[in-house]
């Protein structure tokens, strides 16, 4: 069988190396990637575990179809209890990593324990090693992947590190890889850091196997069509993701002044197009990039064009660069948002959480919350570009009072600044969203409130709500693998149906995540991407394993389900303000004011976002307080958990 | 009419979808180490130029190789190695000006670019046209086609900032 | 493995209900499809009335680049004034109780 894949133990503490094989029983249950990797969480964690403690695991791993003849299988997924939230930490990234561990002999990593001094960890077709990295702490993300190649003599290395910012435990630090590329959610660069590990480097010339390869070679160019074809994806393929940011803004979906407007006005200089203007400007005419086996090509290249970073090569901005350094702190300047995203890719922090966390100082400021004695004299106000990338590096480095504790992240800090804080701080179980408003799409805003990693718009965002499709096209989509005839409603108000709409789109993306590729690959952004009708060829193809479009289902009911396990464990309730699936008071109190005409006075009407919260439970066969049933655990095989299967 | 492939780097994204399937077409197997075809990269500078082999008129490979294993394909042009005759002496690889002779150390064989007889996959996969199959006197003729429009656009943009001022 | 061959799936099936050389009214409870003259920098809905600049991806892909600033403006705050004197009134009725 082609599937003979390996995973890898490493303990930091004792030095200890164990490899094992992945049996085909785990694949079946649980595929790879993401879905694997919270299976793993659950079994080698305690409950309660310190998240910066050596019994913290820090899980890195490829997909089951990466580095096969798939589509685009270049995504990277971390997984550990997270030190932002203190409940399930989960991060995705693209690039060249997760195909080159692949090469290397590698699908999973499980790393615990903690290194006594900082280490690396080399991994070199089917060896691992863990070699000494004093040299590269302090060192930036491309720096010290640059210096990586040089002392081990390959060009071909592909690392996944951290930058000062992990170094120095920011909550939200992020684990990068290639310029750009990272996994920036719920801090997965802080545990890294916490323990002592500065970077994973992979190398291999190990062949993957492919079950079948006529059939997969030709079935992935058909796939390739299927995707490419796509406006949207021809739209990403021009402008990036930068346009959904500016498509957003259009009509009022994005957050500004830490939510206190919903649209960025006369944002010229930031828009898309100027953004694309500015990259060809740097970079010539052919400035778009790619990860691995990716024909959308997504990625801008540019130069930094102006002010302190001129001339530095980098790549992005994407659209949580333009909502942290343009849109959220009302910046508006092109120059600001590629310094900024040149910065947070240097010092390897979450763009998104930075920018966000950043926007609240700066509206506690404005109120009189945070006074010039707590930010040493700097003028932390909205439309203050000096002062947002000077946070930026007090942030990366703790450095004053401000700094360090707005780098504990958002609960932590709204503890420590007190007063009314907390109820400006736009969060759910702890992290901060994406810069984008949900008062209008109640879809949208019951997908953040229950995302398992915190507020998160890519674990069950039914983004093509907002198309308005016909109920037939939603029909065709949302009643696929599993019959559904609820209710459907085109109308993105609505309320009606949404629960089972972001209950398929939870169950879709935990699939993508499980098989290694790109969310654009799928019903996310396009409505006639693929789905789970779509995957089971690829899936025999390239691996030979045998799957119906209903299995795959289970498969993501079943890591769905875990993430909720572990989530349950760690203290998730329902109702709970800092740890449960609800939503910041301002989503239900303050209405938009800025926008499409009938995007302006919108709220979400507390009482049919409850029972939207309730309904989406039934779906999972969940209690009324979000615990699996019995017979949900029984049904998925989940009834002894921990298991330890692997 | 013989055909070649034609490079234009500029285009090239840096996705190495071409290496996968290489790979995958030869061998059966995903390894990029088993490309006939390599994305170079400058990844601090943004720059990606695939390299593959030029399947030269007067081919230093067939050239050099002291048991005769290399010739060239009469129906397609490119240049051919039989396995047979081959002792692996890798004095090819050595010679190659563009490296574009390569050796796997899992079978412990040089190997390089057939052109997928007639139908190059690299080719059929590249979305963006980094690489395409043409014939081999119709490339300066795109070269030329590609300059002239530079020319012309950098020529209207000087008028338009002249007239501007 | 039973792989039908020639079945198209949903997502498929889906793609020849794709609309080239038109953008979607961004008001989001309008969404009016708007066809714009080939390269056009300008477009109105002819159903909600607003305005937007284009650009075009390709010969046949436009998309709006964002609104005609004023345009959007005016139309938000007359349509705040319209909602803060329903709310006010509305208070007002309560505070008579």
């Amino acid at each position: 069988m082609a599937l003979n894949r390996k995973i890898a133990y490493i303990d930091l503490t004792t030095g200890d190396i164990e490899t094992k094989p992945i049996p085909l029983e785990v694949r079946k249950k649980f595929l790879g990637g993401r879905g694997l990797d919270a299976y793993l969480l659950l079994n080698h964690t305690e409950k309660g575990c310190d998240p910066l403690g050596p019994g913290n695991a820090l899980i890195i791993s490829g997909g089951i179809l990466t580095a096969t003849c798939a589509s685009a299988t270049a995504r990277t997924h971390v997984m550990a209890k997270s030190p932002l939230t203190n409940m399930l930490g989960s991060a995705n990234m693209g690039g060249f990593f997760a195909p080159e561990l692949a090469w290397a002999g590698f699908h999973h990593l499980v790393i615990k324990g903690k290194a006594e001094k900082p280490v690396y960890i080399w991994i070199h077709n089917g060896e691992i090693e863990i070699r000494d990295a004093g040299h590269l702490w302090g060192k930036t993300t491309t720096d010290t992947q640059w210096a990586i190649r040089e002392e081990l003599g390959d060009e071909d290395i592909k690392s996944a590190v951290i930058g000062p910012a992990g170094e120095n435990l920011v909550t939200f630090a992020n684990v990068m890889t290639g310029i750009k590329n990272s996994a920036g959610r719920t801090g997965m660069g802080c545990v890294m850091g916490s323990k002592n590990l500065k970077a994973v480097a992979a190398r291999g010339s190990m062949d993957i196997e492919i079950a079948h390869p006529v059939e997969a070679l030709e079935h992935n160019k058909h796939f390739i069509n299927q995707i490419t074809s796509a406006k949207v994806n021809q739209t990403q393929g021009a402008l990036g993701t930068p346009f959904i940011w500016g498509a957003t803004n259009s009509w009022g979906g994005v957050r500004t002044r830490n939510f206190q407007y919903n649209q960025c006005e006369n944002a010229d200089d930031i828009e898309p197009e100027r953004i694309d203007e500015i990259c060809e400007e740097t970079m010539g005419p052919y400035h778009m990039t790619g990860c691995f086996g990716c024909q959308v090509h997504c990625r801008a290249q540019y130069k930094v064009p102006s002010g302190p970073f001129a001339g530095k090569y980098d790549e992005g901005p994407e659209y949580t660069s333009l909502g942290a350094f343009g849109g959220e702190p009302d910046c508006k300047n092109a120059e600001t948002v590629f310094a900024g995203n040149h910065l947070v890719n240097q010092f390897g922090v979450d763009n998104l959480e930075i920018g966000s966390i950043i926007s609240w100082a700066m509206e506690l400021y404005e109120l009189g919350i945070l006074t010039n004695k707590d930010t040493d004299g700097l003028e932390l106000r909205f439309g203050n570009d000096e002062a947002l990338l000077e946070m930026v590096e007090r942030i990366c480095f703790r450095k004053g009072w401000l700094g360090d504790t707005l780098a504990d992240g958002g609960l932590p800090a709204a503890e420590k600044i007190g007063k009314n804080s907390f109820d400006y701080l736009v969060q759910v179980k702890g992290m901060n969203n994406l810069h984008s408003d949900e008062r209008g799409t109640p879809a949208l805003a019951l997908n953040i409130a229950t995302a398992s990693r915190g507020s998160d718009h890519l674990r069950s965002r039914p983004a093509i709500d907002l198309y308005h499709l016909p109920e037939k096209v939603l029909r065709k989509i949302y009643s696929s693998p599993i019959p559904y005839d609820g209710p459907l409603s085109s109308e993105h108000t609505a309320y009606e149906g949404k629960p089972w709409q972001v209950y398929w789109q939870e169950n879709c993306y935990m699939a993508v995540d499980c098989l290694g590729i790109c969310k654009y690959h799928t019903v996310f952004l396009g409505a006639t991407l693929p789905n789970f009708e779509d995957w089971p060829k690829v899936i025999y193809y390239n691996t030979g394993l045998e799957m119906t479009p209903e299995e795959i289902w289970e498969v993501a009911e079943r890591c769905n389900n875990i993430e909720r396990l572990f989530n349950l464990r760690e203290g998730l309730e329902r109702d709970d303000l800092k740890k449960g699936d609800t939503l910041s008071h301002r989503y239900f109190d303050e209405p938009c004011r800025r926008g499409a005409p009938d995007i302006i006075g919108a709220t979400i009407d507390r009482e049919k976002f409850t029972k939207m919260i309730d309904e989406f439970y039934e779906h999972h066969n969940w209690d009324k307080n979000g615990v699996p049933t019995a017979e949900t655990l029984e049904r998925l095989g989940l009834d002894k958990e921990p298991s330890h299967l692997i | 009419m013989e055909k070649v492939l034609m490079i234009n780097h500029q285009k090239c994204t840096g996705c190495r979808l071409c290496e996968l399937v290489c790979s995958v077409m030869h061998d059966g197997v995903s390894n990029p180490a088993r490309s006939r075809i390599k994305v170079m990269k400058w990844e601090s500078e943004g720059l990606y130029v695939p390299m593959s082999c030029q399947q030269c008129e007067d081919a230093p490979c067939m050239n050099v190789c002291p048991v005769k294993a290399l010739s060239r394909d009469e129906d397609l042009g490119f240049v051919t190695v039989d396995y047979e005759v081959c002792i692996g002496c890798r004095s090819c690889v050595a010679v190659c000006p563009f490296g574009a002779m390569n050796y796997n150390i899992i079978d412990r064989k040089v190997f390089k670019c057939d052109l997928c007889g007639g139908d190059p996959q690299c080719v059929r996969f590249c979305e963006v046209k980094a690489v395409e199959y043409v014939n081999a006197d119709r490339v300066s003729n795109y070269k030329k086609k590609d300059a002239a429009e530079r020319l012309s656009a950098a020529q209207k943009e000087g008028a338009a900032l002249q007239a501007a001022m | 493995m039973a792989i039908e061959k020639e079945q198209l799936s949903a997502s498929e099936s889906l793609r020849k209900t794709r609309t080239f050389g038109k953008v979607r009214c961004h008001n989001p409870s309008c969404m009016e499809r708007i066809q714009p003259a080939p390269g056009a920098n300008h477009a109105k809905c002819p159903t909600c009335g607003m305005e937007y600049r284009l650009f075009w991806v390709n010969s046949t892909l436009p998309r709006i680049r964002g609104p005609v600033w004023d345009v959007n403006r005016k139309i938000a705050q007359e349509k705040m004034a319209r909602l803060e004197a329903a709310a006010s009134k509305k208070n007002g009725k309560k505070g008579g109780k």
